[in-house]
């Protein structure tokens, strides 16, 4: 047993631990800088993480934990996330009424969860790993006690989660009962007997149902919305990119290694919920107001792309998926850092609160207008190209299953939709309704880092796709049935 | 029907009638009442696992869940001082959307498992011995039980803020 492996998640565990523990010795007003020392520290570790060897398939515990090109490849992605998330935090802490030191040290947990399911083997730790991060995301939607509305984001995750966990136990239990093991790369080597064998396939599915809540794709998608308007826009950022990222790459090592042949017959009814995804969070979205209601239902459209790549279960689709996912963390957390320092003066998040942000910081209205526009998926930015490769992928795959081309389709209705609302926002800052106050926003140094590394990464990703998309599907090799 | 099978059938019914007390007894609408029928929801629960061979799981369902847990339950109920819950109108457009989702995959399960080849998975690895499950639990099983141990330190955290008074 190799404990080294897991070094990358201990140090996390460990700082956690140790920003616990550093609240009682730092007077209170340094209390907010602890968030900065913490960023710090996992910025350190995700440098680390490229010297951590994954050229090859490492495992401990039994496989039941894997250290291999994806695993990495997810780990650099959540420390990168949770790095700008902590950074975030700190320009929201005088929202925070209390235990402001907490909140950084149970983002710090939420994040070491997240890197165990990146390396997650078997059913166990993949079940263990989720709760952590999701049992931690129900504290830190319902931190702001002193609003209404981030205590009822918090009972409404609470309910569905602990709704969709229950379903997926149950589902575990009956994959157990039909495969006799826990372990991914066990059932794959059964899964030709077991494909007949409709317990296991009831398990399957509802293991399915689990992750799908996570991603917040089609039937599953009710709580998105409300969860992430009432969340404080940090624990929001944090959702919709790490949850969402340790979702995706469970459905990757489940699709692709637990039982690709069931995928491939399944193939049907992942393309009706990506078709059912995106066009009921893309049209959903065209009358929000709340910005961060529409990051909800426009999360909903993403899951329903990233979909689209799990079901098309060829090498270009995995790859496309990690590669759009990349573009995503960029692109989203660039839109919430804006949001953060925008609307810090405003109560709401209304889109009006935007108004003449171009004249009150020009910075925080380019990065916007960056965010909007790759998320909408128009060149030159990540996310053309992401969803670009998705759509390949898709394609790929219409000639033996014709419903891939109307996929398609859909998908791209669904882009043209989207452009829709998210110019709604550019139009929001550049052409306000009524006349906004242009006091100038000052933009704290480390926003301002955060947000050119925001924007250097959509521009990279957008116009120079060679050198990621090599590691992405580098990574995507690993898995076990695209070898 | 052998012995075991009539005790698996008759401790499966009275878990499911006495989990069903719990959240919607037509008698009572007191709190400690729901709580009580799950003390003994866990009780015949035990019983299950006692005819699975999991003896272990059995005594430890007996301390920890019906014991412990329970006994905390109770107390926060009666710190709190929680009155009878009110009963609540639900609209019949939620409730029909509820019964056809819960039905529906009632009907699911149901099928799939009268429709699988039953006992095609694994054999019992560990008859009920508490040395063994030991030392599956810090062998095997040790990253997901560490897991949970953070897991543990996490919630406490959170419901002491979530709780905690002063917002100071």
């Amino acid at each position: 047993m190799n404990t080294s492996l897991i070094s990358l998640e201990l140090a996390v565990v460990g700082l956690g631990l140790a920003f616990l523990l550093l609240d009682l010795w730092t007077p209170a007003e340094l209390k907010r800088q602890l968030g900065h020392a913490a960023a710090v520290c996992t910025a350190l570790l995700f440098v680390f993480s490229f010297f951590v060897d994954a050229s090859y398939v490492r495992e401990a515990f039994a496989s039941a934990y894997v250290m291999d090109p994806l695993a990495i490849y997810f780990k650099r992605f959540f420390l990168l996330a949770g790095t700008i998330v902590l950074v975030l935090q700190v320009q929201y802490a005088d929202r925070i009424k209390s235990g402001i030191s907490e909140y950084y040290s149970l983002t710090l947990f939420a994040l070491a969860g997240m890197m165990f399911t990146a390396s997650a083997m078997n059913f166990a730790v993949m079940f263990a790993s989720l709760e952590l991060v999701t049992i931690t995301l129900y504290v830190l939607t319902s931190f702001q006690r002193n609003r209404l509305e981030s205590l009822e984001a918090g009972v409404k995750y609470l309910i569905m989660g602990g709704l969709a966990s229950a379903l997926m136990v149950f589902g575990i239990a009956f994959v157990y009962g039909s495969a006799g093991s826990f372990v991914f790369i066990d059932i794959y080597e059964k899964s030709s007997t077991l494909i007949g064998n409709s317990v296991f396939l009831i398990g399957l599915l509802l293991v399915l149902v689990g992750l799908a809540f996570k991603i917040a794709a089609f039937p599953y998608q009710i709580w998105a919305p409300d969860v992430y308007q009432g969340s404080p826009a940090p624990t929001t950022a944090l959702l919709a990119v790490g949850s969402k990222a340790a979702g995706i790459v469970l459905l990757l090592r489940i699709i692709y290694g637990v039982a690709p042949g069931v995928m491939h017959q399944w193939a049907p009814v992942l393309i009706a919920i990506s078709a059912i995804s995106i066009l009921y969070g893309n049209l959903c979205a065209i009358a929000q107001t709340s910005l961060k209601r529409l990051f909800g239902y426009s999360s909903i459209a993403h899951a329903g792309y990233l979909l689209l790549g799990l079901a098309a279960l060829n090498a270009t689709g995995a790859s496309a998926v990690l590669y759009y996912l990349t573009g995503y963390l960029f692109t989203v957390l660039a839109g919430f850092a804006v949001l953060v320092v925008a609307l810090q003066q405003l109560d709401s998040d209304d889109l009006s609160g935007l108004a003449g942000l171009n004249e009150r910081s020009p910075l925080l209205a380019t990065a916007m207008t960056m965010s909007m526009v790759s998320l909408a998926g128009i060149p030159p930015l990540a996310g053309f190209f992401g969803k670009f490769l998705l759509f390949k992928a898709a394609l790929e795959e219409g000639a033996m299953q014709p419903a891939f081309y109307w996929l398609v389709a859909v998908a791209i209705v669904g882009v043209v939709i989207s452009i829709w609302y998210y110019f709604n926002v550019i139009r929001a800052i550049y052409w306000p309704r009524q006349k906004a106050d242009l006091t100038p926003i000052t933009v704290p140094l480390p926003i301002k880092a955060t947000l050119a590394l925001c924007m250097a990464g959509m521009l990279f990703l957008g116009i120079f796709p060679s050198i990621p998309l090599e590691l992405t599907s580098r990574a995507a090799a690993v898995l076990p049935w695209l070898h | 029907m052998s012995a075991p099978d009539l005790l698996f059938y008759l401790f499966a019914g009275l878990t499911l009638l006495s989990a069903l007390l719990v959240v919607a007894n037509p008698f009572s609408r007191n709190p400690v009442t729901s709580a009580m029928f799950l003390v003994l929801t866990m009780v015949f629960l035990s019983g299950l696992f006692v005819l699975l061979h999991a003896f272990f799981l059995a005594a430890v369902q007996i301390l920890v869940y019906a014991g412990a847990v329970m006994v905390l339950f109770l107390f926060v109920i009666m710190l709190l001082d929680v009155k009878e819950e009110e009963r609540r109108r639900i609209k019949a457009f939620s409730l029909g959307l509820g019964a056809t989702g819960v039905g529906g995959l009632f009907l699911l399960i149901v099928i799939s498992i009268f429709k699988g080849e039953s006992g095609a998975g694994g054999y019992p690895r560990i008859e009920g011995s508490t040395f063994e499950l030991g030392r599956l639990l810090f062998t095997n099983y040790l990253l997901p039980f560490e897991i949970v141990s953070v897991l543990l330190l996490v919630a406490m955290v959170g419901a002491i803020l979530l709780s905690k008074k002063d917002l100071k």
